[in-house]
């Protein structure tokens, strides 16, 4: 469990960090399309019913224009009967003509005579009686001949085009009753704001599609409009009507209602959007404390528990060390004793060689326990070092003149003469010893003890190196332990105390080891008090 | 001249008679005590030159004894199987002769009861 990260969690993943959470980003997307579908069919809603109420518009204008024109036919036949019936008087056609005219306009009636037209009643701005039509204008009235109902034209005459209404035999059979009227070159007609299709915009044309050349009026200059085409009939032929709305029919906040939604909508979106975007942050947030402060406990308990261990293991070895500071002080007394009379017996054996020899194993033996009982004490008697300034070199070659080589080892080195340590001299004088007792002890076949002092940095290494038996790797990473010994003799506590010695000094003690090559112990204090001293 | 005079006190019967063999050996007078307050009593009504006496014994114990020697003192060569508490340790340096912790080598014993004597005349 401790070994779990603290933060798994998706926002401390490396790679790509995306500004949005996937809840929020889905919410975004689905809100959001939503809102601008709503928008969307609302448009087309919308436009639906401005094409509808457009048509309804257009249609009555058309109503209205097909009614004048329809006026305009009935007056024409009107007046062919009053031509027809007053027998050549061209002024009672004249006078009737009169009341009908704007001006500008003229009406006439001519006759065939032969291949030309000739006018034979007037009223107006139109030719005088007598004179033949261009043409252009007795085309449209052969035209007019032939066909049932009025028919409509535009002419060019000079400079201006004019339109002319035809009906034929108005008058009596090869006659046409006309109405013309000049189309100014401006042909827009100022539509008044209060007029019923104010907030139209119209063209009229003369043929069935808007064809520039047919174009009789309109309301705006920017034509072709691209509004409604509505075909009506004007007598005998089909004009077109093209209307376009200057002004949204279905009412300006209408129209506006996509775009509202549109707006009103990105705006609730944003905001849950963000809602939840803050929600989902915070849960994180939450959740990643959690996992803190999970991870924490985790980490308190672990380190609880090792502490724990500690403590029953230095209370396990506090009740050892108790027990050999008794065992080994009550043992100190006998051997006294033991010491004492091999002494006299020795005296009483005189020249008894096997009595001597038999002694001689005794006092060895009284040596060997003597030492274990030191050893234990060395142990149980662990305190604080008393620090003084320590020339290592002179601790080295100390160590070295208590216990001398046994036979067959070499003992050479080299230890820094300027190197000094803040220490227990004492202390530290007994991890050396045990380090240099165990190298002899390692080479009982003889070798070479090195033991050298050198300075590392801020700290002073003692390095014990000797050319023995080696250890396996089992035995070296238990070596420190108190009371285990790869050895035949000795409980076990002499490197247990040079371990606890070397770290009460704030330093360190390793070991490296090849079987049948030798070990090698170095120690490394902290030289702190190195510059003091030397100063 | 007369042998020199040694009193050995040790509450361990064992330490007492091999201690006591031994000097006898290398021709001292021994008297032996079994505790402090025999030692004390020994003390002030005879002579010794030289006293060897353990530290640790029930009652009266042998710092104590130490302290409180008429004059002049007899030369005294404390023994002890444990260590010495630092208060008592500048008492000792004080007035004992040497100190030995056990177990000690005969030979090194006899030099400085040896020693002792030798100073104590």
């Amino acid at each position: 469990m401790a070994d779990e990260p603290v933060h798994a969690a998706a926002v401390d993943r490396p790679g790509r960090h995306w500004p949005l959470r996937m809840l929020s980003a889905v919410v975004l997307v689905v809100l959001g399309g939503a809102v601008v579908a709503s928008c969307v069919t609302t448009q087309n809603v919308i436009r639906h019913q401005e094409r509808l109420i457009l048509q309804e518009r257009t249609g009555e204008a058309a109503a209205v224009l097909g009614s004048a024109f329809a006026g305009v036919q009935d007056s024409l036949q009107l007046l062919g009967r009053i031509a027809g019936t007053g027998h050549g008087d061209p002024k009672l056609f004249a006078r009737a003509a009169r009341s009908v005219l704007g001006p500008g306009q003229g009406l006439l009636v001519t006759t065939q005579r032969g291949a030309s037209m000739r006018v034979t009643a007037t009223a107006g701005t139109a030719p005088a009686i007598g004179q033949a039509i261009p043409d252009a204008q007795a085309q449209l009235g052969r035209r007019a001949l032939s066909t049932a109902g009025m028919v409509s034209g535009l002419a060019q005459q000079g400079a201006r085009r004019w339109l002319y209404l035809a009906l034929g035999g108005g008058a009596g059979p090869g006659t046409v009753v006309w109405w013309e009227a000049p189309l100014s070159q401006a042909i827009t007609i100022e539509a008044s704001p209060g007029s019923p299709f104010g907030y139209l915009d119209i063209a009229v044309y003369l043929s069935a599609r808007p064809d520039p050349s047919t174009l009789v009026a309109a309301t705006t200059k920017h034509l072709p409009l691209g509004g409604l085409q509505y075909p009506f009939r004007v007598g005998h032929d089909t004009w077109l009507l093209v209307t376009a709305s200057t002004f949204p029919l279905v009412g300006s906040l209408v129209k506006d209602t996509p775009w509202i939604i549109l707006v009103m909508g990105g705006l609730a979106v944003a905001l849950i959007v963000t809602v939840v975007e803050a929600q989902g942050r915070k849960r994180d947030y939450a959740a990643a404390q959690v996992r803190e402060k999970t991870a924490s406990l985790q980490t308190a308990v672990a380190e609880l528990q090792t502490a724990q261990a500690q403590l029953v293991r230095q209370e396990k070895l506090a009740a050892v060390g108790q027990l050999a500071s008794t065992v080994g002080h009550e043992l100190r007394n006998p051997l006294a004793v033991i010491t004492n009379a091999l002494y006299l017996l020795e005296v009483a054996a005189g020249e008894n060689d096997m009595m001597r020899r038999h002694l001689a194993t005794a006092k060895r033996e009284t040596s060997a326990a003597t030492l274990i009982v030191s050893e234990l004490l060395d142990y149980s008697a662990g305190r604080e070092p008393m620090l003084t300034p320590v020339q290592v070199a002179d601790l080295v070659s100390e160590a070295l003149s208590v216990v001398p080589p046994p036979a067959g080892v070499q003992v050479t080195g080299h230890s820094d003469p300027e190197l000094f340590v803040t220490a227990d001299r004492d202390q530290l004088r007994q991890a050396l010893l045990n380090l240099i007792t165990n190298g002899y002890e390692a080479m009982p076949d003889g070798g070479t003890l090195t033991v050298s002092a050198t300075s590392a940095g801020d700290a002073a290494q003692i390095t014990v190196t000797d050319t023995g038996l080696g250890m396996s790797d089992e035995t070296r990473q238990n070596i420190f332990t108190p009371f285990f010994t790869a050895k035949a003799r000795g409980i076990g506590l002499g490197l247990a105390v040079t371990k606890r010695v070397v770290e009460a000094h704030g330093g360190t003690i390793t070991v490296e080891s090849t079987p049948s090559a030798g070990s090698s112990f170095t120690i490394t204090v902290p030289a702190a008090a190195l510059a003091s001293v030397a100063q | 001249m007369s042998p020199f005079a040694v009193l050995v006190v040790d509450d361990e019967p064992g330490m007492r008679d091999t201690l006591a063999a031994i000097l006898e050996y290398h021709g001292y007078r021994v008297a032996l005590a079994a505790d402090g307050e025999t030692a004390f009593t020994a003390v002030q009504s005879e002579s010794f030159d030289v006293v060897v006496m353990d530290v640790k014994m029930p009652g009266r114990d042998g710092v104590s004894v130490l302290q409180e020697m008429g004059d002049p003192p007899p030369q005294v060569i404390l023994m002890t199987a444990y260590a010495l508490e630092d208060r008592l340790r500048a008492a000792v340096d004080a007035k004992a002769f040497a100190i030995v912790h056990k177990p000690f080598e005969t030979g090194r014993l006899l030099s400085l009861v040896c020693d002792a004597s030798q100073a104590s005349r």
